[in-house]
């Protein structure tokens, strides 16, 4: 067990090898990541080698999750494209929802558009619900694995559980 | 040296176990007629991700990972060229073949002309790194780049067009996954 609820879902739900790029809405999340072993956390310089790095991992026979902000879903197009949805590999993502009207400045255009950007490119997502960590996490897990493509879970203010 | 050549003296000089990641572009169809092997994974896009999909496969694997990168590709991803230096898996090894240009898309120009390659990687905390121009590369080059502590970069300047470039692959993306990590996983 972990300080995190979420990380702890994930990794029972079948999680493996985390890559990242923090973002203060899933601050305890990545505090608990810090205690994985390393080989199965990789602080990531920018998103889009993080979720090429869960690609390399989904080869090696780990079930990766690639975490970010949502500001991060932008570096990450191309990769997703050419990588996860063109050689149909599993990617579950977990995305900060930041953005909404009372946010700041800088967050409010990607954060406006983070919903139709994620349909755009064809991946599922869905609103992560604090209390309902396991339910979460076999859906983001479940969708990923069975499609064989990314799928998101937004995590608002108050679901870093 | 031309990039065909170098990719042939690499192969020929891995095991069956040996991982390779081969970069997108050129790089990826001259290793796929150089020797098509199963634990080769051929990049077809994501350009600028080579080191970043090699870097999650070494962490997560005991064997030697070998990345054929591209100047104008590692230029794209120096951020990958920090997490591995930052990381250090002993079992990453990094070519870069140096053309100075853009080969794939007409041989435009590319900064790899001024920027030092094999200073960024010692600078990101590669445990080795050489630069090695094409007229001194040879077996012996490519053994002490295989033999040195990883993560080692070998930075190979390519001074000559490959005259008969290599087609596309002829294998679905699709393809490419399922085979490589099978052959990761035993299946």
């Amino acid at each position: 067990m972990s300080t995190s609820l979420r990380l702890d879902s994930l990794r029972t739900a079948g999680v493996e090898f985390v890559a990242g790029v923090p973002c203060s809405f899933l601050a305890k999340f990545f505090a608990a990541c810090d205690e994985l072993p390393a080989a199965a956390m990789l602080r990531a310089t920018r998103e889009d080698h993080a979720v090429a790095a869960c690609a390399g991992a989904w080869f090696a026979g780990r079930l990766p999750l690639a975490a970010m902000q949502n500001s991060g879903l932008g570096y990450c197009l191309e990769a997703l494209s050419s990588l996860h949805l063109m050689y149909a590999l599993p990617l579950p993502m977990l995305v900060s929802d930041r953005g909404h009207p009372e946010d700041y400045e800088e967050h409010r255009f990607l954060g406006a558009r983070t919903r139709r950007l994620l349909e755009l490119f064809e991946i599922p997502w869905r609103e992560a619900r604090e209390g309902a960590e396991g339910n979460d996490a076999e859906w983001l897990v479940g969708v990923a694995v069975a499609a064989r493509k990314p799928a998101a879970l937004l995590v608002g203010r108050g679901a870093d559980t | 040296m031309t990039r065909g050549k170098a990719i042939r003296q690499i192969l020929e000089m891995l095991g069956e176990e040996e991982i390779v990641v081969a970069a997108d572009g050129a790089i990826a169809r001259e290793t796929f007629r150089a020797a098509d092997r199963a634990r080769n994974f051929y990049m077809l896009g994501s350009m600028g991700q080579a080191a970043s999909i090699g870097l999650g496969l070494a962490m997560t694997r005991q064997e030697r990972v070998v990345i054929l990168d591209g100047d104008g590709n590692l230029l794209m991803g120096m951020g990958g060229l920090a997490m591995v230096g930052g990381l250090k898996p002993a079992n990453l090894y990094h070519l870069v073949l140096d053309n100075g240009c853009y080969a794939t898309t007409g041989g435009q120009a590319a900064l790899s002309r001024t920027v030092d390659l094999a200073d960024a990687a010692a600078g990101a905390g590669y445990r080795w790194v050489r630069r090695c121009t094409s007229g001194r590369f040879g077996r012996l080059e490519a053994e002490q780049w295989l033999e040195a502590p990883g993560p080692a970069l070998l930075d190979l300047v390519i001074d000559e067009p490959d005259p008969d470039p290599a087609p596309r692959i002829p294998l679905s993306p699709e393809a490419i996954a399922v085979r490589f990590r099978a052959s990761l996983l035993g299946g």
